[in-house]
């Protein structure tokens, strides 16, 4: 049997039916080592409050839904264990710089308009090549490590929680969206800057950025939005001179059928086109 | 014009005032240095006003008047900016912001071409 300890977890509650402020509730439990943050509230839940309310989903630190305010800063709750923490009594908020709905969870809903503002798909010069398709785009390993840690985010939320200037700015589109949008112009197969332009190229886009770096420290993934925000910059002001990068309109694989005739004793990947 | 080029053009403008201050410091502050002239000569007012009517300086401090105007009022902008402010204050702000340069601008130029164009002894 493992040691236990005892932890006393201070969550903040909010009921906005019943409450006009929010207020803190002291929990105690016994926790084992292991024990994650996400765990303890629903050992918490099961056994003295019932009506404790937040968002979580996969208990793998993959959806992104259990970000909290844990012990002052932004994490995940899933992904962080109680021991860990070093501390007897454990702070759990909701994440800073949203609304918030009911005890811990946020209204993430300008998470989303921001990151769906900057068009967070693949833009192809050839419409009619992304609607009947006859190949495949290619992307080589170096294409796609010049962009592969921005494609990690899971959006959870907390650089913009751990984001200085999302706390002055509400209208600063913020790290998550601003590294989307680089993830996305960076990407060797997207012709589609000029299409975000309405969107980023604004007062509250990168060049608010005050460099403070807590995003890239927050990001539970390995994510730096901070650098995506750098590179974006570059990308747009080498662009307003003149000097964007430029892309190949039409970047197909050759048909698939032949690439089986050259390397016989390799099987190819099955295609996803022409099926 | 874009808010790329806005950004780019407040940092472009950073090289530009760090040679010109350089040249204003040397001129003004460093005299002894590079002119053989004490800080208290150099700042006599008629050494000032025959400093003024070289066409180098004129077109060095109006050149510096630009770029520090430039470079300041988008700082002060892009502070003010970040306060809560409504659409319509948005526009405040940023014609606030371009009158108050045009009038500092037309000051500095007054001054400057005044001083170019001043007899000698006042």
């Amino acid at each position: 049997m493992t040691d236990k300890k005892q932890i006393t977890f201070r969550i903040r509650r909010f009921d906005p039916d019943t409450d006009s402020i929010p207020h803190w509730d002291s929990y105690a439990l016994n926790v084992p080592e292991g024990m994650t943050v996400l765990e303890a509230l629903h050992q918490i839940k099961a056994e003295q409050e019932p009506s404790l309310a937040w968002r979580s989903s996969c208990r793998m630190g993959v959806c992104g839904s259990c970000g909290m305010y844990i012990n002052n800063l932004p994490m995940l709750a899933c992904q962080t264990q109680v021991l860990h923490l070093n501390t007897d009594i454990v702070t759990v908020a909701p994440l800073p710089n949203y609304e918030n709905i009911k005890d811990l969870v946020p209204n993430l809903e300008p998470l989303i308009e921001k990151h769906a503002a900057i068009k967070p798909f693949i833009i192809h010069t050839n419409s009619k090549e992304i609607d009947e398709p006859t190949g495949e785009f290619i992307q080589t390993p170096e294409e796609r490590e010049s962009i592969s840690q921005f494609t990690h985010c899971i959006k959870c939320g907390l650089c913009l929680a751990a984001c200085p200037t999302v706390a002055t700015d509400p209208f600063f589109l913020g790290p998550q969206a601003l590294a989307q949008a680089y993830r996305y112009t960076g990407d060797n197969r997207d012709n589609g800057l000029h299409d975000r332009l309405e969107a980023i190229d604004v007062f509250h886009g990168p060049y608010q950025c005050h460099m403070a770096g807590a995003c890239s420290q927050a990001c539970p993934k390995g994510v730096d939005p901070a650098f995506a925000i750098q590179l974006l910059k570059r990308t747009l002001v080498l662009d307003s001179i003149g000097f964007g990068k430029k892309k190949s309109k039409v970047a197909k694989v050759m048909p698939l059928a032949d690439v089986v005739k050259q390397i016989e004793e390799f099987a190819p990947p099955p295609r996803t086109v022409g099926n | 014009m874009s808010e790329t080029r806005k950004w780019s053009l407040h940092i472009l403008v950073i090289p530009i005032i760090a040679v010109l201050l350089g040249m204003h410091l040397a001129l003004m502050h460093y005299a002894p240095v590079f002119y053989g002239m004490s800080v208290d000569k150099a700042r006599e007012y008629s050494t000032m006003i025959e400093r003024g009517k070289s066409v180098a300086q004129f077109v060095i401090y109006i050149l510096l008047l630009i770029a520090g105007l430039y470079h300041g009022l988008y700082g002060l902008r892009g502070i003010l900016r970040e306060l809560p402010l409504t659409p319509t204050m948005v526009k405040v702000v940023d014609l606030g912001i371009l009158l108050l340069g045009l009038a500092i601008f037309a000051l500095g130029t007054y001054v400057t071409w005044w001083t170019f164009n001043a007899p000698l002894g006042g």
